[in-house]
């Protein structure tokens, strides 16, 4: 098997290389102006051969016989399709020779016409996305090549219609466009970083959608869930003897999480009857979802939820300032309650947050000395220093992953999934690629290395939570695991890609006696 | 039967100069200290256990009557209350019992031949035997303390779940009131008011719409459950909670049933379903209380016919919502008909989950691929 599959990725390299040898005349020099327009010839010579439209997936039902011959001169102009983007080119001699996972793959192109069809397009609108990302950020930047590429790729897919690799395609095309146009200018680039900050969320959307792709989502896949519920496991083994416990909540959003806490804690059996909890929510200026007005709206609603189970149960905010820094002395605390930091940082649901509020609130945070600090945040990969194209790949890789797990969470439900990726996906998506374009290689670290070294303690997760995380997923697809990494983390993932990740903290011990 | 059995090895123990156990004229043995203690023997057990199943188990059974039904002279109130309370503590107690005993009984012949050398030896092995047996014990315990950590775990799960799932239902009520108000305002109320009643949909659109969001929110978590629960520990719970949608009413909710069932409805608890004794004590106490507030949540909200509104996304909305972007986006209204083919068609494409997730699992290794070029090719 291993053979074979060395065998076939070695034919695979010589036909690359083939290529290689045959377009190596356009391929070393596509830096110059003329050059781009060479390519961008080539690029409507290479498309008529392929009808495109009878590779979406209804036609196939329908032409199913004509497929294979379709298919192999889809490979024959696998080949051309890399030549607009040299560097590529020439990654690929040394792409096929490192792993089986990627050798497996090319036994799946060559295996099974239908699927085939679907793959070549996959790794087709791969390989442009790449071209175009390459285009726009590096050594041969060319903005033409780049704004060609996309108009190709705008034909190619539709965010609504497709398979996920189309869909997932349309919002990177998206998004780059937005690049793209944003880094024309000074002025442009505004709008992105308003998409950073996430406003576009609150903007963009009906807030009915906005509700309604929320529960998709919820029932689609178990991370919404998976975040508070591990959170709430944690605060609930932390405060089992307390009889008041007071959490600040960093972003409270519709206050979901808050359900299931006030019912585990009215239904605890040992330990002093029902503690009263108080949460205080951090609200900000402006409008949308995360405005005061919204805040006050989720605490009327606890209120009223706490009531109707019999939880002892108050709420009040805390104004941050119009830069989001916390001021802990802002914070009403009074002696005895058992204080809980709870820090859920872009859920899938959730808007960005940039790093300098994040660390602003942390930091304070670690002033109050709480007994627990939960924190969920979406995994973030070492990224190397690969540049943009490299992450842009990685977030391409994240994203698909994303969008595999609703799939197969759904799969019959496309519409159902497009409102999630509009509402949710795309805007993040765009969201993304600004912030690591602008970031101009710079790498982020995750938030758990973060508490870490600023002092806070990590916490073991305990069985019940490791179990209760895995029961969960049980209810949803098995492609979903959860690992527990170094004792104090609990890593979900999709198939081979980590995607979120639960940690808990406690102040170090020589502040315990303070407290 | 009991006695008249037991009388020659107790004679013979008595014999082999024992001091430390003394035989009473029923059969009991009886130790010589101050406080006599009795000595549980196998058939003294036996007739204890068949008394207490007479008496309708050990929750029933008092030393009292346990007392009157074995009628042996000489038990005591005391020497009862003690035994029954070890009796309901568990089966570990007497199995160690048992077992002991059975090594006491294996070969009564040898016993009585050397009785002195080999109960040394007997003790001997005993103690061994209790090593291992602590061990294993121990082991079954640990095994066993998990396995109700983990189902106390999803019973705690379950009940988040609904709890969520209630707290997600009086948001979507308020966003249904928010948006019949604004329906009200509009001139669509005309089309508004023909779904009024008519679940099958006047307007194709949006049925086309409501059958996206509805039909998989109820189905997908049962089969899951099903593939779940049967590779593990907790099969026969999963089966039994089956029988029930477990997670139903956190499912999205523009179907009129759904709602119905949700606040108001009694539901059976899935655990009570031809489920054995064992598993009925740790379940669902706190069950009541959270359909109450199920009922007061459904009390909140608007009728339900309300509740089509909220599924539709942008096409009643109509021209406002659409911007640069999302004339892109904007969905094509089908007719119904056009929908079933449309999933019929998925269907044939992907016949089986098992497909769909190959399929899936297709796209991730692809742009792993890709990442590498990118990777590689600064250095290229």
């Amino acid at each position: 098997m291993t053979e074979l599959l060395m065998l076939s990725s070695a034919m695979e390299l010589e036909l690359e290389l083939d290529l290689d040898l045959d377009l190596s005349g356009c391929s070393t020099e596509t830096t110059s102006t003329t050059n781009t327009a060479i390519s961008a010839d080539q690029w409507y010579d290479w498309c008529p051969v392929v009808d495109w439209e009878a590779l979406a997936p209804t036609d196939q039902l329908a032409g199913g016989g004509d497929f294979h011959e379709l298919i192999e001169s889809m490979m024959e102009d696998d080949g051309d399709m890399d030549s607009p983007s040299p560097p590529i080119e020439e990654a690929s001699n040394s792409c096929y020779t490192t792993t089986s996972s990627q050798s497996t793959d090319v036994m799946m192109l060559e295996e099974g016409a239908a699927s085939n069809g679907e793959d070549s397009k996959g790794l087709r609108l791969v390989h442009l996305l790449m071209a175009a990302a390459e285009a726009l950020t590096g050594a041969n930047k060319s903005r033409d090549l780049a704004r060609v590429i996309l108009v190709r790729l705008k034909e190619l897919v539709s965010p609504t219609d497709g398979t996920n690799m189309e869909r997932l395609a349309a919002y990177f095309t998206e998004a780059l466009q937005g690049l793209l146009e944003g880094a024309g200018g000074v002025n442009n680039s505004k709008h992105l970083i308003g998409n950073g900050n996430g406003s576009h969320r609150d903007h963009g959307h009906h807030p009915t959608d906005v509700i309604a792709a929320f529960q998709l989502l919820q029932d689609m896949s178990p991370y919404v869930k998976f975040g508070h519920f591990t959170a709430n496991q944690a605060i609930l083994e932390a405060v089992a003897h307390d009889r008041r416990i007071h959490i600040v909540d960093y972003d409270i959003m519709e206050g979901i999480q808050w359900a299931s806490l006030m019912q585990a804690l009215v239904s605890r059996k040992d330990g002093p009857p029902t503690p009263h909890l108080r949460i205080t929510a951090l609200s900000r200026g402006g409008c949308g979802r995360r405005s005061i007005g919204t805040v006050q709206e989720t605490g009327r609603r606890l209120t009223a939820f706490a009531s109707s189970i019999g939880q002892p149960f108050s709420f009040h905010q805390c104004r941050l300032d119009s830069d989001e820094t916390f001021r802990p002395s802002v914070l009403k605390l009074v002696k005895g309650e058992a204080l809980v930091i709870n820090c859920m940082l872009n859920l899938p649901h959730f808007s960005y947050r940039s790093p300098d509020s994040i660390s602003s609130f942390l930091s304070g945070a670690k002033t109050l000395n709480p007994r627990l600090v939960t924190l969920v945040e979406e995994e973030v990969r070492p990224a190397g220093d690969g540049g943009f194209v490299a992450r842009f790949m990685d977030s391409l890789y994240h994203y698909s992953a994303v969008y595999d797990s609703l799939e197969a969470g759904f799969p019959m439900q496309s519409r159902a999934r497009a409102l999630v990726e509009r509402v949710f996906l795309g805007p993040r998506i765009a969201g993304t690629l600004s912030r690591i374009y602008r970031a101009h290689g710079e790498v982020g670290c995750s938030w758990w290395e973060w508490l870490g070294a600023v002092g806070f303690k990590p916490m073991p997760v305990s069985f019940a939570n490791h179990c209760q995380a895995k029961l969960l997923l049980g209810l949803f697809n098995d492609g979903y695991r959860v690992e527990e990494v170094a004792n104090h983390r609990l890593v979900l993932g999709w198939k081979s890609r980590c995607l979120l990740s639960a940690s808990i903290w406690t102040s170090p011990p020589e502040s315990d006696f303070i407290n | 039967m009991f006695q008249q059995h037991k009388k020659p090895s107790s004679m013979n123990s008595h014999e082999s100069h024992r001091p430390m156990c003394v035989q009473g004229d029923s059969g009991l043995v009886l130790t010589t200290d101050p406080k006599p203690r009795l000595r549980w023997t196998v058939e003294l057990h036996e007739r204890f256990v068949d008394a207490v199943t007479q008496l309708g188990g050990p929750d029933k059974a008092t030393p009292k009557t346990i007392m009157r039904v074995m009628g042996v002279k000489g038990l005591t109130l005391y020497h009862l209350k003690s035994h029954l309370q070890k009796f309901r503590l568990g089966k570990q107690p007497h199995k160690e019992f048992n077992d002991h005993s059975i090594k006491d009984h294996a070969s009564p012949l040898d016993l009585q031949r050397n009785s002195a050398s080999s109960s040394g030896i007997i003790g001997r092995s005993m103690n061994d035997n209790n090593y291992h047996m602590v061990d294993a014990i121990r082991m079954q315990m640990e095994v066993q303390r998990r396995l109700h950590e983990q189902l106390e775990v999803q019973k705690h799960l379950q009940l988040r779940i609904e709890a969520q799932g209630k707290y997600m239902q009086s948001i979507l009520e308020k966003a249904c009131q928010t948006l019949a108000g604004e329906n009200n305002m509009a001139a669509a109320a005309g089309s508004y008011k023909g779904n009024i009643g008519n679940n099958q949909g006047v307007n194709p659109a949006d049925m086309g719409n409501l059958k996206d969001f509805n039909s998989p929110l109820n189905f997908p978590s049962f089969q899951d459950l099903n593939i779940y629960g049967s590779g593990d520990h907790l099969d026969q719970l999963q089966h039994n909670s089956l029988d029930r949608p477990p997670l139903d009413h956190h499912s999205f909710m523009p179907n009129n049933d759904s709602i119905n069932c949700m606040g108001s409805k009694k539901r059976p608890s899935p655990y009570n379903n031809g489920n054995s004794s064992g598993k009925s004590p740790l379940i669902w106490s706190d069950d009541l209380r959270l359909q109450d507030l199920g009922t007061a949540a459904s009390c909140l909200g608007p009728q339900d016919d309300h509740q089509i509104q909220i599924a539709p996304p942008s096409i009643e909305r109509g021209t406002d919502q659409i911007e640069s972007i999302s004339d892109i986006y904007e969905s094509k209204p089908m007719i119904q008909g056009d929908e079933k083919k449309f999933e019929a068609g998925n269907k044939l494409e992907k016949p089986s989950p098992r497909r769909a997730a190959m399929g899936s699992e297709r796209m991730n290794p692809m742009i792993n691929a890709g990442v590498r070029q990118g990777r590689n090719s600064p250095f290229g």
